[in-house]
């Protein structure tokens, strides 16, 4: 039985067409993947679907009747619960208050907590989280977080469930224990909607699967049909080159970094793996002194970039740009002073910005557009921009193709590869294993805020960084 | 995860409540004369009901997201319109009729008011600051007007001055001391937000659109309809205030009544360890922060301090108590 259906669905914004009429179904008992490169209208089409937004053309029906979802509260009652991309719970409620916001329990004009904070303790249980339900969620790890996000949207008892991308900040254990609840949920009749630019999480979970591209439908194909390398292209609409360019050999022996026992070599890409929480955000910005520490290498970020260390944050809507700036202006900030002492020659930095749009290719009409309207992928060519301009020696990119289209992606792994072939050194922390095997030399991998292990050259696999950042005992 | 016991946590959470016992021990030990005194407790609460009533309801304003800079001209301006309905309503039908009407008629002003700085932050979408700054000069300008820059007096023998000047006599000293109902008021205003605060449905939607106003729009609740009671309910409460202090004074001057109200309130709600950018906040800690303040001005005066030092002291409190519930700075 269809739950959930689409037909020709448009949604304009000013001067942008998000979707061009997409017509899709959600049946019963069934998973339907999503995917579609940055800006291809996946979350507007969920936001559609859920009711955060109104169409601007066609329909949307609930099990085979036409209804109009015009608030969150419409697309709630029609049985229809999202898992947000970005967290929306609220950090100085508590768990169960954070589950049943909107939906309060109570008696008479007096909450019910106790009723509350068993029924959140089951829905917390089916999801596997260890938070208790009277945890303040501002405490929790964003993993936990995340966990608290879905056991909300469980407690809706919704038929159809909306994951946008639910597993980015998940370890591989708790990603394990989500899809394992996704087949239970499946099994029970809800249809569930996976949105996600995880080709093979999609295609292992998925019956089948949606190919957005540029807010136009591609295909729906069987995921039991399918491949990786497929999926790829038809998201891209072009035939990818191998994602990964060859890794270059370093030259020297040369250490630009030291900090205890770490080292990094001029000439080589050093990958830092770890499960959420494991404290690779935490060393790095301690070592460009960003927050105090022991190893501090600098005291305060300002010397670390003299010494010609720079860190190019995972958190680019937060602390890697400014989103209301243009990208001129979110390049040269770091730089001021380059660009005259008293008044900044806007020119010359227009000059600078438009060179680092010709050589990362950053797709942008000019470089006074606002960066907060680019997509991801440009937005991260920007930021990589940013720091490249102060000609450092060592690199550090924290989660550098999160939330980044494929396109962009192989682009920033060329950029990369480039940057170590000519004598830098190149950090990357990541949570995504194939990119550390595709690009480092080296991997470092940590555990509760200490290393694990280092692996080098072909020991680097998928296996061993898992055992050692969940600290299994080899056999 | 285990809770450890963290000094720094504990101070940040009860760091108030501390101070307030700190305080009213060395004061007890240090002014004797004054503080041995029951009637000077007394008067610590009495003296304070109408900016404690602003502060109560500014408390939850602040716990949106908000703020009000209008309140003192808004008690002005209740005053001045509320007093002249009485008069008006003395010279017909009997003196308690014509009291109460006029005492509900205040309230129903206040909540007006208030609810007209709503409507203009969130139907108009102006921001709190700039809107409450405008109702800051309007009020006022109105207050000045309608009493022609004089005072209104109540002509109400001594009916309306009851809630003040009448109360329940505790069995202290020769002659028993009288709490005025005005107190009890307080009180019960403190009682009821905080239930409303802490348990009810509309008090967690309040910590939720302050903390968080996307999650709280995508779990379906009305931001703006949460936001505009927010300021209704401080409206109301201006409005019991200026019922209160009407009656104890007699009068209402149009042109001082009021003044600086918004700036002792806002600092009681901060002492009391509200966060002024919205989501965590509790009535207590402002009840006690309203105790805090008078009980400091009343030590300058009994230490014979010179009035214009207490900006000094006030403000160095301040500074302290923001610093102590910000806690450990975080990088």
């Amino acid at each position: 039985m269809v739950r959930l259906e689409c037909q020709g669905v448009v949604k304009e914004y000013p001067g942008v067409r998000a979707l061009g009429g997409i017509s899709l179904d959600f049946r019963e008992g069934e998973v339907h993947g999503i995917i579609g490169e940055n800006g291809a209208g996946k979350s507007t089409l969920m936001k559609i679907l859920s009711g955060v937004e109104e169409p601007t053309e066609g329909t949307v029906s609930v099990a085979g009747s036409l209804t109009k979802l015009k608030n969150v509260r419409d697309g709630m009652e029609a049985g229809i619960a999202m898992i947000h991309q970005e967290l929306n719970l609220v950090d100085h409620l508590s768990v169960a208050e954070n589950i049943f916001l909107g939906r309060e329990i109570a008696v008479g004009p007096k909450l019910n907590r106790r009723e509350m904070n068993e029924l959140a303790a089951q829905y917390l249980a089916d999801v596997k989280s260890d938070a208790k339900p009277t945890d303040l969620v501002g405490s929790l790890p964003l993993a936990q977080q995340q966990l608290v996000e879905i056991a909300k949207a469980l407690s809706c008892n919704a038929d159809v469930l909306i994951m946008d991308e639910p597993t980015a900040v998940l370890s591989e254990r708790e990603k394990s224990a989500l899809f394992k609840l996704v087949k239970r949920l499946k099994s029970e009749g809800k249809a569930i909607i996976l949105v996600s630019h995880l080709l093979g999480e999609l295609i292992a979970n998925c019956d089948r699967i949606s190919v957005l591209r540029d807010g136009e439908f591609v295909a729906t194909v069987q995921a039991s049909e399918i491949n990786e390398h497929e999926l790829a292209n038809m998201m891209v609409g072009r035939e990818l080159g191998d994602l990964f360019p060859v890794k270059s050999t370093p030259t020297t022996e040369k250490t630009l970094l030291q900090s205890n026992s770490l080292q990094v070599r001029a000439g080589e890409v050093l990958g830092f793996a770890g499960l959420i929480g494991s404290g690779r955000t935490e060393l790095w910005e301690e070592i460009c002194g960003l927050r105090p520490g022991e190893q501090s290498q600098s005291k305060n970020y300002a010397e670390s970039i003299s010494n010609g260390v720079v860190y190019v944050s995972e958190d680019r809507k937060g602390a890697g740009l400014h989103l209301e700036f243009s990208v001129q202006d979110n390049i040269v900030l770091p730089w001021l002073g380059k660009f005259g002492k008293v008044v900044t020659n806007r020119k010359e930095v227009q000059t600078c910005a438009e060179g680092w749009k010709e050589k990362l290719s950053i797709r942008v009409p000019t470089v006074a557009s606002r960066v907060g309207s680019l997509s991801g992928g440009n937005q991260q060519k920007v930021s990589l921009s940013k720091w490249l301009e102060g000609n450092p020696e060592v690199i550090i990119l924290d989660e550098p193709t999160r939330g980044v289209d494929v396109g962009s992606k192989a682009q920033i792994y060329e950029i990369i590869a480039q940057l170590a072939s000519q004598g830098k050194g190149v950090v990357v922390i990541s949570s995504e294993m194939q990119e550390l095997i595709g690009l480092c030399h080296r991997v470092v991998v940590m555990r509760d805020q200490s290393f694990a292990g280092e692996l080098e050259g072909e020991e680097i696999t998928e296996q061993a960084m898992m055992k050692l950042a969940a600290g299994v005992q080899s056999a | 995860m285990k809770k450890e016991f963290k000094v720094s946590e504990f101070v940040q959470e009860w760091g108030v409540l501390i101070a307030f016992v700190l305080f009213s021990i060395f004061v007890f030990v240090k002014f004797p004369d004054v503080f041995h005194n029951p009637l000077t407790w007394r008067n610590l609460f009495s003296q304070n009901v109408d900016v404690g009533l602003i502060a109560l309801g500014m408390t939850m304003v602040i716990i949106g997201g908000g703020i009000d800079l209008s309140v003192g001209s808004m008690l002005a301006l209740t005053g001045v319109l509320g007093l002249s309905f009485l008069n008006r309503q003395m010279g017909s039908g009997s003196e308690s009729s014509a009291v109460l009407l006029s005492a509900l008629g205040m309230v129903g002003i206040g909540g007006v008011l208030g609810a007209i700085n709503g409507v203009i932050i969130t139907k108009f979408r102006v921001v709190p600051f700039v809107a409450t700054l405008v109702g800051l000069l309007v009020f006022r300008s109105l207050a000045l007007a309608y009493a022609n820059g004089g005072t209104i007096t109540s002509s109400s023998k001594n009916e309306w001055a009851k809630v003040a000047l009448t109360g329940v006599t505790l069995p202290v000293g020769k002659a028993g001391m009288l709490i005025p109902w005005s107190v009890f008021v307080l009180i019960a205003v403190a009682l009821f937000l905080g239930f409303l605060l802490n348990w009810t449905p509309f008090g967690r939607h309040l910590v939720a659109v302050g903390s968080n106003e996307r999650a709280a729009k995508y779990s379906a609740i009305s931001v703006d309809r949460v936001r505009l009671w927010t300021y209704t309910i401080l409206g109301l409460c201006v409005g019991l205030a200026a019922w209160v202090a009407s009656a104890r004074l007699n009068s209402v001057t149009s042109t001082t009544l009021g003044q600086l109200y918004e700036l002792d309130a806002i600092a009681a709600v901060v002492i009391g360890g509200t966060a002024l950018s919205g989501g965590k906040g509790r009535i207590w800690g402002t009840f006690i922060g309203v105790l805090l303040l008078g009980m400091i001005t009343t030590t300058l005066v009994a230490a014979g301090v010179s009035g214009y030092w207490q900006g000094v002291v006030k403000g160095g409190i301040i500074l302290v108590a923001v610093l102590i519930s910000r806690g450990k700075r975080e990088n």
